[in-house]
């Protein structure tokens, strides 16, 4: 399947601003679930400096600066996306979740699965969320069926509220509330697997949305979207998306991944001014063929 | 303890303790060979020549403005420095010791620094935990793979040194990212050369000259392209930093220019000044910031003490800074018990000198050893955590706090190490004009040279408040030592600064940065501000206190009006503009408020503090004999706050001394600064201020018409409180009349307190001022003055006095002066707009939630 995707960001400053600097994670990596035939991020103003690189997870990242007076600033990125037919195979063996923790424990994984056991300030855990997580990681159970019954009881008890939480938000109180939107459910995830001593990383992309049927789908009603991925040894890294309570196959596009929201924001800025700006973001999701 | 030497009666106080190793006295009770040399020299002094010295050092450090800031302690900003007059001494032998230790150690540390960001074979070879590393808040992963120009990515390094009772010297701590006091400790030679220049010619102490041309070399050779003579920036967090003096001090010792965050800007992928003139670029930044703070596009994002874009700039090769962003990694102390090996690898040699013995929780077995001695060992966190302590003394807790803490420890492992505690040696200290023994640590300094280190040949030496008090901090009121490396090497030690200045060429000089700018430009305004509040006070006060109150009836007219005007002019309302009757019949209270009342908006006191906020964070300014004027004001206004209580005369003598400290010090700038672009902002800022102080005295007091009693005592306060009646008197030889007052105020080009005179001076001051690029326009500053200078042209003062009929405020002078008073504040924000760019501000932009469902 072919996807084409326009994520479009644009934002109206107030006053005129001389300096914009900013970096970007809009252009999608490829994996063994997706090849990135072609992206390009086009930028008004045109920017004065830009540079692209490789962060140190391996994402594409785009750096830009406007050094001349504007009022808006647009960011558009076009991609197309070749999903590989690659649906999850269980085969997890039959080691428990807590044989392959001491596997980790004794350094035999490569750095790049072990870096994404330790908890971040986004993930940080506590004794409800450990004793959460226990409720699915019971003695002996695989890593794969624990982490289903994660997700699941995550979309059967936290309830869809968008505006209740923002990227500030600690997990503390969506725990409390039981109500967020798809960051911070990946981050409670994220937060209770590490908890249990396993690697887990946080997925930044975009999901297809279908129009109801026998209608039209409308420009740019779709969104950014995160999950969260669990390595499991014997079927590498598994992706969950506990906001829809399923195992993502063919309608989940990757843009790129890190230990949370934080190592993968897709626009950050710093702008040389104190007034108000306002922000609109639009993302389409097409199929192609 | 008895000594034979002529030392004895000065160290009648010191006594050992078998807790500590005792740096002065052997195991036979005699005086150690290098400190039986230096009391051979330093005991002729004599017990009352000691102190005298003492306290000579202790003055000279504070009328040097030497000072360190506490956080959170109103009262600790700029607290004097405190000097021991008793050197830290090192014999030569052991110091050779130290030194191949510390180079070892820096050398090891630059490789392992160079490996976290770079290959990571240390953590793939299993030599190097990755939690240690991964989960330490200094790991920057924006930062691997930047590569600098140099062999070394360790530039400087400063280590903690002690010496435990069995008498072997260990290394405490590492400081890594922007090691601290390599600036004091200059200053502590500097002072102690000063008050016992025959000591240091008679017993060869090491000079420190070297490690401050290795640091200049360094810093200069790391500039982009290897250019020459490159741009050197000290990267500062501001005045309010604890080590702030310190900054200062070094940039102008080594001749680089002391920025702030928002004095620099990226553009083009490179780092620029704003100065006065336009952009200068930037080729090395040497920071005073923790490695986060340093760009809030990348690191942390709230910061407002980095430079946007930094990191990129750096990254693009196109700016070098020191140390490497990210290399606070190595102020762990999880990495000290795996040095033993990584040096056997990386060096194939054995560690020269021992780390204190430390279990990092991250292991099984350590973390085991670390939770049953709890009580025995330092638990520290591996990186600095500003939200709490990060060393706990475990046999300091109780029950209910170790088992918190073992639970914190078991949460969290990687992130705590055990370590074992020493007890530090204790050293001959001079406590309340007694020989005590302290406990010291030491802080030696290492800077690269491109081959191998160069160990400063001194170091900072701090000892303890009390004895066995483990705790060493300056932000806990330490006291500081010079340390003397005694050696037959030649040494003499007064000619430190010239040697420097043989090799030092600047030629970057004059471009003022923005901020430096800017505070220039409120010192002259603030020093006007306080004359002429303080003269007009002085009028009042003098006034109200001649004044026969109860017998001459016909004196409170103008003694009300004098103390209306007083509060409009100083601007510390409600104060006189009030109904309260009270206030006049004993208006002393409200007096001494807008005197001594910091909180008061507009007092002396308040204006007092500005003042200094503004001196001190452009410190570098000031020549010796200024901050020798401006700490006897500092005191002496303390004091008179104080005396005050006793008597009216005692606030008016007060005023007197404020004075004339004042303008000494305006008189010392005068003399001694040099007439660029510096100058020219003080100056601007003075005459701007003394412009609208004017205009505003004679709006207060003069515009409208009392009775002809009133009005002689109004005018004739005008003419006092700006030091102008002899001039009136000389010139007019006149009873005082109000054309005349306004003629001398204003129009007179000769009178140096006119206004005319002052429009003179800042007209020719913002002629002055750099052109902006591409700009053919008028700048709207020159408008101002200009316009402002025509105003006060077409004046004449036989309009300005003249009274309509049925009137009792003078119209014209009224209009005048309300029109005067628009242009000339107008000024400063022109100026501000235009020249002190670093005002404005950075603000993030986010972007919206993710929702989708």
């Amino acid at each position: 399947m072919l996807y084409k995707i326009i994520h479009t960001t644009v934002y109206t400053y107030h006053e005129p601003v001389s300096l914009c600097q900013n970096i970007a994670r809009l252009v999608p990596r490829s994996s063994d679930k997706q090849v990135c035939k072609k992206s390009v991020v086009t930028i008004q103003p045109q920017p004065d400096v830009s540079a692209e690189y490789e962060d140190f997870f391996g994402n594409k990242l785009l750096y830009f600066a406007i050094q001349q007076v504007h009022k808006q600033l647009t960011v558009t990125a076009v991609s197309e996306i070749e999903k590989i037919a690659n649906p999850v195979s269980i085969h997890t063996g039959d080691a428990s979740w807590e044989d392959i923790k001491q596997s980790f424990a004794i350094e035999t994984h490569e750095l790049d699965i072990r870096q994404y056991i330790p908890e971040t300030t986004m993930t940080a855990s506590s004794p409800e969320i450990s004793a959460y997580a226990l409720q699915s990681y019971t003695v002996g159970r695989t890593v794969y069926e624990a982490t289903l019954d994660l997700m699941q009881r995550i979309y059967k008890d936290f309830a869809f509220k968008p505006g209740f939480t923002t990227v500030a938000t600690p997990l503390s109180v969506v725990m409390k509330e039981r109500k967020g939107v798809c960051q911070d459910f990946a981050h409670l995830a994220i937060a209770c697997i590490r908890a249990m001593g396993l690697p887990a990383r946080y997925v930044s992309g975009y999901l297809e949305t279908l129009a109801p049927p026998g209608k039209e789908k409308l420009t740019g009603v779709d969104a950014s979207h995160a999950w969260f991925s669990v390595y499991i040894p014997g079927m590498g890294w598994v992706d969950f998306d506990p906001t829809n309570n399923q195992i993502p196959d063919g309608q989940h596009i990757t843009v790129g991944w890190g230990r949370d929201y934080a190592d993968i924001a897709p626009l950050k800025g710093i702008i040389i001014n104190s007034g108000p700006h306002k922000l609109i973001v639009s993302v389409d999701v097409r199929r192609v063929e | 303890m008895t000594l034979e030497t002529p030392p004895a009666s000065l160290l009648e106080h010191y006594t050992s303790n078998p807790l500590f190793y005792d740096e002065l006295l052997g195991a036979d009770g005699q005086l150690r060979p290098n400190w039986q040399t230096f009391f051979e020299s330093f005991g002729q002094l004599g017990q009352e020549e000691m102190n005298n010295r003492s306290q000579d050092m202790l003055r000279l450090l504070k009328e040097n403005g030497v000072t360190y800031n506490i956080y959170g302690d109103p009262a600790g900003l700029n607290r004097p420095w405190k000097l021991d007059i008793i050197p830290f001494v090192i014999n030569k032998e052991e110091w050779q010791k130290i030194e191949s230790g510390l180079i070892q150690r820096a050398t090891l540390l630059d490789l392992v620094l160079k490996d976290i960001y770079g290959e990571q074979k240390l953590i793939k070879n299993g030599l190097l935990p990755m939690e240690l590393i991964y989960n330490h808040a200094g790991f920057l992963r924006q930062c691997c793979g930047i590569h600098q120009p140099g062999k070394h990515s360790l530039i400087s390094y400063a280590a903690d040194i002690a010496r435990s009772a069995d008498g072997k010297i260990w290394i405490v701590n590492d400081r890594t990212q922007a090691p601290s006091g390599s600036g004091y400790a200059l200053e502590n030679r500097m002072a102690m050369a000063r008050v016992l220049p025959e000591l240091f010619n008679g017993l060869k102490v090491r000079r420190l000259s070297t490690y401050y041309n290795a640091l200049r070399n360094a810093l200069a050779s790391m500039a982009p392209d290897k250019k020459q003579n490159p741009r050197i920036v000290i990267l500062t967090p501001g005045a309010g930093n604890e080590t702030y003096f310190e900054h200062s001090y070094l940039a102008s010792f080594l001749g680089f220019t002391l920025v702030q965050g928002n004095d620099l800007m990226v553009k083009d992928n490179y780092v620029w000044l704003k100065t006065l003139s336009g952009l200068e670029k930037v080729d090395v930044i040497l920071r005073r910031i923790d490695d986060i703070y340093c760009d809030p596009l990348e690191l942390k994002e709230d910061s407002q003490l980095g430079v946007p874009g930094l990191l990129q700039a750096i990254r693009s090769g196109n700016v070098s800074i020191a140390n490497p962003l990210g290399s606070s990694i190595l102020e762990n102390p999880g990495l000290m018990p795996f040095l033993k090996t990584i040096a056997r690898h990386l060096l194939g040699e054995d560690l020269l000198m021992p780390t204190i013995a430390s279990w990092w929780c991250g292991q099984t077995k350590e973390l085991n050893y670390v939770l049953e001695n709890i009580q025995s060992l330092v638990i520290k966190k591996i990186y600095k955590d500003f939200t709490r302590s990060t060393s706990v003394d475990g046999a300091a807790l109780g029950s209910a706090q170790i088992r918190e803490l073992r639970e914190q420890i078991k949460a969290h492992p990687y992130l705590y190490v055990g370590q074992e505690k020493i007890n530090f040696s204790s050293t001959p200290s001079l406590v309340n004009g007694k020989i005590e023994p302290r406990n010291a640590l030491f802080r030696s300094f290492l800077v690269s040279n491109n081959e191998s280190y160069t160990v400063m040949t001194g170091g900072l030496t701090r000892t303890t408040a009390g004895l066995g008090n483990f705790v060493i901090s300056n932000q806990l009121g330490g006291i500081s030592k010079d340390t003397w490396i005694i050696s037959p090497e030649p040494g003499r030690v007064l000619n430190v600064r010239k040697e420097l200045e043989r090799n030092y060429s600047n030629t970057h000089n004059g471009s003022l940065p923005s901020h430096t700018a800017e505070n220039l430009f409120w010192v002259g305004r603030y020093t006007e501000r306080v004359l002429g509040n303080a003269r007009f006070q002085r009028t009042v006060m003098q006034f109200v206190s001649d004044g026969n109150r109860l017998s001459l009836e016909n004196d409170m007219p103008s003694e009300k009006n004098l103390l209306m005007a007083l509060t409009q002019f100083t601007a510390t309302y409600p104060g006189f503009i009030s109904d309260d009757d009270t206030l006049f019949e004993n208006p002393w209270k409200e007096l001494k408020i807008i005197l001594f009342d910091e909180e008061r908006a507009g007092s002396l006191s308040y204006n007092l503090v500005l003042f200094k906020r503004a001196v001190y964070a452009v410190r570098d300014h000031w020549s010796t004999d200024t901050w020798r004027v401006l700490r006897g004001l500092e005191d002496e206004w303390a004091i008179a706050e104080k005396a005050a209580k006793t008597g009216h005369h005692r606030m008016i003598s007060a005023l007197d001394h404020l004075i004339t400290s004042m303008v000494a010090f305006v008189g010392l700038n005068r003399e001694s600064f040099s007439r660029e672009q510096g100058w020219i902002m003080l100056d601007t800022g003075r005459k701007t201020e003394q412009s609208l102080l004017l205009t505003s005295m004679l709006l207060s007091t003069l515009v409208i018409r009392n009775d002809e009693q009133t009005d002689y005592d109004l005018q004739e306060a005008v003419l006092i409180s700006n030091e102008s009646l002899v001039n009136y008197r000389y010139k007019y030889r006149e009873h005082i009349q109000l054309p005349l007052v306004l003629d001398l105020m204003l129009l007179d080009p000769n009178n140096p307190r006119s206004l005319i005179y002052q429009l003179d001076r800042l007209k020719a001051y913002l002629a002055n001022l750099p052109k902006q690029q591409n700009n053919q326009e008028q700048p709207e500053h020159e408008r101002l003055v200009m316009a402002a200078y025509a105003l006060l042209k077409r004046a004449d003062k036989n309009i300005l006095a003249h009274l309509n009929t049925g009137s009792d405020q003078y119209e014209h002078l009224y209009t005048f002066l309300t029109g005067m008073q628009d242009l000339l504040s107008a000024i400063p924000m022109a100026v501000s707009k235009t020249y002190f760019q670093h005002a404005q501000t950075q603000k993030q932009l986010f972007t919206a939630e993710i929702n989708i469902l």
